[in-house]
């Protein structure tokens, strides 16, 4: 993939729809432009081409852009709505404005629904993202997975290490017992005569001096006290520590008493080492692993992790080890979002309980009544998809909806909508529909009629107009951007060709002495909010971008829209100012 | 494809490459904050200056005893590195004394002229200076000024004095003691007396101190007696303003700067820069001539601002849109605000460079600011603006043009300051700049985008046609069928 480049990945080019993108958004706002053709000197047909094409636009000229397309107030979502298909797609391909209702972004839930009915996603956007989280969920599913599987790997070296080691151990138990019975026989034969002094039967040691088992034990490197060690320690890590060997050696579940005693019993009594036993802590490993319990098997698990979540002992709390394994079969190759990384030993849900709790449980309480084997699976039940509805019955039930920044922008710059009014459905002029806006940017809305009410320069609406139209007039695609925690957000091109690159908070600001005398309300941000916010933005690798609105007092708002003309007039006194916002790290910047 | 706004796109395979070193830096800062493992400290011994590499993070136990074998190790080497001992050597030992009153008087209007060389110095503070450096070493190098033009019989003369921060850093880093002097300045560090022979010496009580100091004598404190750190502290950190003494928030910062290894220097004091106002300038008799004959209409007074009719451009229609002032960066500063504290530059720094001394160095690399987070809030519009202004035009790189360098260029922006925003000692520098998306007109692109190539025209036409939905008025159609 490293030399895959954009134009001849194989995979881009088989995903890439018919119509190329930047055909179909070719237009950054609502307005077509026709272009003379260029006049190359070297190629004299060229000139005719162009003479053509300008005669014919002389001759014929074409309609004046831009065309106007019609949309309606709705003063309960405080958004423009537009219902004819064709506004939709336009205002939508040229300009990026606006949203479908029942969308992300691009107004395409029918097709999404046409899709979904017929039994295939569909290449929308939605089911694109959905498709690719899908991936990025498996990709982690399948990482967790191979991590548990190494350190399952780990665990079980670790764990044959052991019991080579345990097995030396039980040797050299053995012979200590022997030793011991040896020592006791001696010691309760009376004292032999001097002349009959029998020489001892235990076989010579090279160095004398440790007779007995107890100097034997205390010895710093032997063979049993490294044991021992290893049992102290494996122990102690889940008990409270006990305090002599003997008594460790006494701990019922402790994996070594099976194969201590059974070695004590050996030398003891020449029983023979109890096989089915260690047949069966042999056999549970395997059967884990199929994910299939059987319970009194189970109990003797040498596994290392079911030792250390073994019973309690004197009333001591139950530590239990977190374990998970995989079986060496799959299943089934999807996996669900609530999926746990190993199906089967998802913890502690009710239906499937993990198989270690399980045989812990069954320990705990030593049932060992046989049960029939659990078979645990991790698919959840997947929905029964829905019978195929007829195509041709289905409405599109989703509008479009454009902001009221976005719905102005394309009344008083573009001149490309006309909004009306819901109940006359008579267009609104362009001055009442500032009226309008801005008397909804308060909530509750502000009345229009009254006359005290007269239009604020520090209305929001006009405050985030401003940004809105600086952006929009230097042919960037602002969107608002509240799913980044930002007031909008800047697309070079569109939504469709590229990830927005900032993130734009807007500042009002008051610096103006003469709003000294005029009441209003200061905008406070606290530091965190700051950091907060562009801790969010750098997460999703965007830039922030502080914007300034230095708002012109009332008098002179008031002066331009009254004498000179208007909005026009007006938004020339505000000021602009975009202030780069970035961490800076002082051990990154040497 | 990108078409999802509310998508992580870390994940997007296909990265713009200039967004490489971003995305590095990020990577890296994320590390920044991760816990240390100790085990690479052993590696090498030269402990202060290395660079952890930072391991994976285990969150919690999985009982293999690879994973404790591990942890125990890396606690071994912990240890280790805690138990190491520190070693100050007597050649290294620096004393300096706290004079607190000796140039209280003093006028630092003579600190701004220019050295012999025509080379600016740095703006003194001599009026802070309240430590004496007994003697010069390497350690203490960059660190304090001598207070230059005294006459030759001053007491002391050429010394270092140390500003509050210097002499506390250095304290807290056990390079330094800090002396409370007992006996007067003239006693202590007398003015040389010309001998006979023609050379100067200077017959210090300190001498004969410095003897019984060797000797372990007790009349080593008949001078006077060691401060500890608590009473460097109280001595020397203050509130904002007051002479000889700095906020604990500036102390904070200028040490974490300093043990970042850069070089920090005291900035202009606020009140003494009064901000250049300067008209902008008039316009030339052309540009007059040129206004005059591409004078825009005046826009409708509510719109449209994009006049119907026949455009064979972008640029003409998004002319018409732009009605609202854009900001220019230039090399005069345009704002008509002063800075206050404390959104002023408090501190210069250097990256570290071995060419550095603490007469002769270039511009500061960083202009940094020094706020708390719980007293202040985010900068306002007049702060914001007359901070930045107040630090040098810094355009981006040269080679940053044409539209590939766009997003570097924009979020380099122009001048530039760090506020460092301390909160309860806890640091974080934010790198303020002034924007300038008005220098990028995006639109000038636009045409270049629906330009006829070599005759299509045929083909453009019945293309708006088959989408059905272009425009919504079958123009394309229309168009293509004539």
């Amino acid at each position: 993939m490293l030399q895959c480049t954009l134009g001849e990945c194989p995979i881009l080019t088989t995903t890439t729809p018919r119509v190329p993108l930047h055909q179909i958004y070719a237009l950054p706002v609502p307005i077509r432009t026709f272009p003379l053709p260029t006049f190359y000197p070297n190629n004299p047909i060229s000139l005719l081409h162009l003479a053509y094409a300008w005669l014919r636009q002389v001759v014929s000229p074409p309609a004046a852009e831009p065309s106007v397309h019609t949309g309606a107030w709705d003063p309960d979502t405080r958004s423009v709505h537009i219902n004819d298909p064709k506004s939709i797609r336009a205002l939508w391909e040229q300009g990026f404005f606006g949203k479908g209702s029942l969308s992300r972004s691009e107004p395409n839930w029918l097709k999404r629904e046409l899709g979904r009915r017929a039994g295939q996603a569909g290449h929308v956007s939605e089911a694109r993202t959905e498709s690719r989280r899908e991936e990025r969920r498996n990709a982690k599913w399948k990482r967790a997975k191979a991590e548990l599987e190494a350190i399952e790997q780990q665990r079980l070296e670790e764990a044959s290490l052991e019991e080579a080691r345990l097995e030396e151990a039980k040797l050299v138990e053995a012979r200590l017992a022997e030793l011991q019975a040896a020592e006791a026989r001696v010691r309760a034969t009376p004292h032999p005569a001097p002349g009959e002094a029998t020489p001892p039967r235990t076989p010579p040691m090279e160095p004398r001096p440790p007779v007995g088992p107890a100097e034997l034990l205390a010895l710093p490197n032997s063979l049993a006290s490294l044991a021992m060690k290893h049992i102290l320690v494996s122990v102690e890590r889940t008990y409270k520590p006990p305090v002599g060997p003997a008594e460790l050696l006494a701990l019922p579940n402790s994996s070594a008493s099976p194969l201590v005693a059974a070695a004590s019993e050996a030398s003891a009594s020449t029983t023979p080492v109890p096989v089915e036993h260690l047949d069966g802590v042999k056999a549970v490993p395997s059967s884990l692993a199929n994910g299939i319990v059987s319970p009194p098997a189970s109990v003797a698990s040498a596994n290392g992790s079911a030792r250390s979540t073994s019973e309690t002992r004197e009333g001591q709390p139950l530590k239990r080890r977190k374990s998970v394994r995989f079986s060496p079969q799959v299943e089934s190759t999807t996996f669900q979002h609530h999926d746990p990384p190993s199906p089967r030993h998802s913890a502690g849900g009710s239906p499937s309980r993990t198989t270690s709790v399980l045989v812990d449980e069954a320990r705990d309480t030593a049932v060992v009544a046989p049960s029939p084997p659990i078979i645990f699976q991790g698919e959840a039940p997947t929905p029964v998809p829905e019978a195929a509805v007829p195509v041709g019955e289905l409405a599109n039930k989703e509008h479009f909806q454009l902001a009221p920044e976005e719905a102005f922008f394309l009344v008083f710059a573009v001149g490309t909508l006309s909004v009306v009014d819901p109940v006359m459905l008579a267009p609104i002029p362009t001055d009442k529909l500032l009226d309008l806006f801005c008397a909804h940017s308060y909530y509750p809305p502000r009345e229009i009629s009254s006359p005290s009410r007269s239009l604020q320069p520090q209305d929001p609406f006009l405050v985030n107009y401003a940004v809105y139209h600086h952006f929009r007039s230097l042919g960037w695609v602002p969107r608002h951007g509240i799913k980044f925690g930002v007031d909008w957000i800047l697309y070079q091109r569109g939504p469709v060709f590229d990830h927005s690159e900032f993130g734009i908070m807007v500042m009002p600001s008051f610096s103006d002495k003469r709003w000294e005398l005029v009441e209003h309300e200061k905008p406070k941000k606290s530091w965190s909010w700051l950091m907060g916010a562009n801790r969010v933005l750098a997460h999703v690798l965007k830039s922030m971008v502080l914007v300034y609105v230095d708002i012109p007092p009332p008098s002179v708002f008031e002066e331009a829209m009254r004498h000179n003309g208007g909005i026009a007039e007006a938004l020339k006194k505000y000021t602009i100012r975009e202030v780069m916002v970035r961490r800076f790290s002082a051990n990154r910047n040497r | 494809m990108a078409l999802d706004d509310d998508d992580i796109p870390t994940a997007t395979p296909l990265a713009d490459p200039s967004q490489d070193a971003d995305g590095a830096l990020m990577a890296e800062e994320a590390l920044e904050e991760e816990a240390q493992d100790y085990r690479s400290f052993l590696k090498t011994r030269n402990i202060s200056a290395q660079t952890i590499r930072k391991g994976e993070k285990d969150f919690e136990s999985h009982g293999t005893a690879k994973q404790e074998n591990a942890l125990e190790q890396s606690r071994q080497a912990m240890q280790e590195v805690l138990s190491y001992t520190r070693i100050h050597k007597l050649q290294n030992w620096q004393r300096a004394w706290y004079f607190p009153d000796w140039w209280a008087d003093y006028n630092e209007g003579e600190e701004r002229e220019n050295d012999k060389n025509g080379e600016k110095r740095p703006y003194g503070h001599i009026r802070d200076r309240v430590v004496l450096l007994e003697t010069p070493s390497a350690t203490t190098q960059n660190f304090g000024r001598a207070v230059t033009g005294q006459p030759k019989d001053a007491p002391a003369r050429s010394k270092d004095w140390l500003l509050p921060e210097e002499a506390l850093y250095l304290i807290e880093r056990g390079s330094l003691d800090l002396w409370w002097p007992t006996r007067g300045l003239e006693e202590l560090f007398p003015p040389p007396t010309v001998t006979k022979d023609g050379e100067a010496s200077a017959e210090s009580l300190l001498d004969a101190v410095g003897e019984a100091f060797n000797t372990g004598e007790d009349e080593e404190y008949e001078t006077g007696f060691p401060l500890s750190l608590q009473a460097a502290y109280s001595l020397l950190v203050g509130d904002d303003g007051e002479r000889g003494k700095i906020s604990l928030q500036k102390f904070q910062v200028y040490s974490n700067l300093k043990r970042a290894s850069y070089q920090v220097h005291r900035a202009l004091p606020v009140q003494g820069e009064s901000s250049i106002s300067q008209s902008p300038p008039s316009p030339t008799l052309w540009q007059w001539f040129s206004s005059l004959l591409s004078s825009e209409r005046k826009p409708q007074p509510f719109g449209p601002l994009v006049q119907p009719g026949l455009y064979r451009s972008y640029v003409p229609i998004y002319k018409q849109m732009a009605i609202i002032p854009r900001h220019k960066p230039s090399a005069v500063p345009s704002s008509q605000f002063e800075t206050s504290d404390p959104f002023a530059v408090h501190f210069h720094i250097w990256k570290p460079a071995a060419k550095w001394s603490k007469i002769r160095h270039p511009a500061p690399d960083f202009y940094v600011a020094v706020v708390d987070a719980q007293e202040t809030e985010v900068p306002s519009f007049e702060e914001i603006t007359a901070l930045t202004d107040s630090t040098p035009p810094a355009p981006g790189k040269p080679e940053w043009t044409g539209p590939g360098r766009l997003y570097p260029r924009l979020k380099h922006g122009h001048r530039n300051v760090i506020v460092a925003v301390v909160d309860h000692g806890i640091i974080n520098y934010m790198r303020f700049a002034e924007g300038a998306f008005g220098d990028e007109l995006l639109f000038e692109r636009f045409d270049s985008r629906t330009v006829p190539r070599g005759g299509k025209a045929g083909g453009r036409g019945g293309r708006g046609g088959g989408r059905g939905g272009r425009g919504g008025r079958g123009r394309g159609r229309g168009r293509g069928g004539r």
